[in-house]
């Protein structure tokens, strides 16, 4: 990984998305130290999160992988999109085997997020077919009763507080307060203002959740040998894994069980593929689009013992300001930058590794771990200082 | 529960049919591969437990009790018809049928009723319109018989 850019985070950029994605694009293969006519190959995951009824729409509500090389006035030997869940870790294996494999020799790889106006997950359906049949007329729709069920298993099961859930919306909005292209800079949030915020599926507060923006970001991804002749020190992908098919459920139906049990299988297919064990790592970012995530991806791959991670980090197991913590939501993760799905995991790992985190720049950091979505629904990537 | 029409109503397809007809008569049924006899929620095209891609699901006739596993107040709505229903209690429920054969309906005893993992329920109705029922729970006590 050689290069990158960030729009601003907003809640509404007041521009096209794909004319913020064109800007971001340009802006990180400058940064890359490249022209546009040299980028060769161009992924992204171009998911629209949302259970709403909004009109998708390439170019506004999502930016293709077709659509930025179009608009970029390029024609690249290579164009793909992930289809699944687990967008980053997905889209980084195509682009890393892009490369590996000669099809494309410089890689763009993108992520471009909308908060379209009206309720993000509103839904205006009076009938509804298919798999949702199954739980909409019950009124189990939407992914804050999703995440709902699961945290009530863990806080039943483990004897766990809802406000130990504190911790990790401090931790995260210290950090993200510290980043200037945050939703939230300038912006830390007390456990206090945490635990007097409404209720909106309970144990799921409003703080619980990111905030959707629109944003975008951008990365150049090339060889090994290619980026030694590049500007900045490159960062190496030592391995990614996405998740194993989840069980027959209903639609949204995450039980803690199927979380933990495939993500243990998650994990273990990252530390495979990277070469790397849990005691490697100096820098998990782990996902948290909404805050039990954080829990579950500590347990899942293995920085704390299953059940533990409420205390773990009321403990202060992954304060960023202390040298000898994990510093798991350094980067702020999306609760601390807002709905970019991953890209904060990614771009923490980047910066770090490739010695470019200006102020928060940590002295010790060379392996990295990027969470995304579920551990039993998503993936992760590891990221090295060094070439493996 | 009062009738409210403008919740959203299923539109059952040629697989879903017999369990929207049962369940208009309230009578819980849950799809059983005819190859290997096991329970799945919701059908599929293979079944997942012995991946025949033949399964004929047939929807059997179950107790409707089971066990809560985890469960939701649900304090904001983002469907048409629940605006005037919230808050309200969305639990997952283990049937006794199977392990790991899940449910998810409302919880009919309000919003306010205490839960703990384990809890024994039982099947409830919602009339939703004319010949349209969905299943919900009602908590059974512990004299529900479930183990
Ligand atoms: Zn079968």
């Amino acid at each position: 990984m050689v290069g990158y850019a960030h729009s601003p985070v907003t809640r509404h950029a007041g521009r096209p998305l794909g004319a913020v994605a064109v800007d971001t694009a340009r802006a990180a293969i400058v940064d890359a130290g490249l022209e546009v006519g040299q980028v060769d190959g161009f992924v992204t995951s171009a998911l629209f999160p949302t259970a709403g009824s909004h009109a998708v729409v390439d170019g506004e509500s999502l930016v293709s992988a077709d659509w930025l090389a179009a608009h970029l006035g390029t024609i690249p030997r290579y164009v793909a999109g992930f289809q699944g869940i687990g967008q980053i870790p997905g889209m980084v294996g195509l682009a890393v085997n892009a490369v590996a494999s000669g099809a494309a020799d410089y890689v763009l790889l993108h992520r471009a997020l909308h908060n379209p106006t009206g309720r993000y997950h509103g839904n205006p359906m009076t009938t509804v077919a298919g798999a949702q049949q199954w739980t909409a007329p019950q009124g189990f729709f939407g992914p804050l009763s999703m995440i709902a069920l699961p945290y009530t298993e863990y806080l039943q099961r483990y004897r766990a507080d809802r406000d130990a859930m504190a911790a990790v919306l401090v931790e995260a909005r210290k950090n993200g307060a510290r980043i200037p292209w945050s939703y939230w800079y300038k912006q830390p949030l007390t456990a206090e203002e945490y635990r007097a915020a409404p209720m909106l599926s309970d144990p799921i507060g409003r703080f619980d959740c990111d905030l959707p923006v629109d944003g975008v970001a951008a990365f150049i991804l090339t060889s090994a040998q290619r980026a030694r002749d590049l500007p900045h020190r490159p960062v190496y992908v030592a391995g990614y894994a996405s998740s194993p098919p989840p069980p027959r459920r209903l639609p949204l139906h995450w039980p803690l069980d199927d979380i933990m049990t495939g993500g243990a299988e998650t994990a273990r297919r990252l530390w495979d593929s990277a070469g790397i064990r849990p005691t490697d790592v100096d820098l998990p970012q782990v996902y948290d689009g909404f805050s039990p995530f954080v829990w579950f991806w500590l347990e899942a791959l293995g920085f704390c013992p299953v059940g533990e991670a409420h205390r773990f980090i009321q403990d202060g197991g992954i304060d960023s300001d202390n040298p000898t913590a994990l510093p798991a939501l350094s980067g702020g993760g999306a609760l601390g930058n807002g709905r970019m799905h991953g890209i904060p995991q990614m771009l923490e790992c980047y910066l770090q590794l490739a010695g470019r985190a200006g102020d928060r720049q940590r002295e010790q950091a060379t392996v990295g771990v990027a969470c995304h979505s579920s551990p039993h629904y998503g993936g992760a990537v590891a990221y090295t200082s060094e070439p493996g | 529960m009062t009738p409210t029409p403008t919740r959203p109503l299923p539109v059952p397809d040629e697989q879903s049919a017999p369990f929207w007809a049962a369940a208009a008569r309230h009578i819980l049924t849950v799809a059983r591969c005819s190859a290997c006899g096991l329970y799945t929620v919701p059908p599929d095209q293979v079944c997942p437990h012995c991946r025949t891609t033949d399964p004929a699901f047939s929807f059997e006739p179950v107790s409707g009790r089971g066990v809560v596993r985890s469960w939701t107040v649900v304090r904001q709505s983002f469907l048409p018809g629940f605006a005037d229903q919230v808050p309200f209690v969305l639990v997952d429920v283990e049937l006794a049928e199977q392990a790991q054969l899940r449910l998810i309906g409302r919880l009919l005893d309000g919003p306010d009723t205490a839960l703990h993992a384990g809890d024994p329920v039982t099947v409830g109705f919602e009339d939703l319109a004319d010949g349209v029922a969905v299943p919900a729970f009602t908590l059974a006590g512990p004299a529900g018989g479930v183990a």
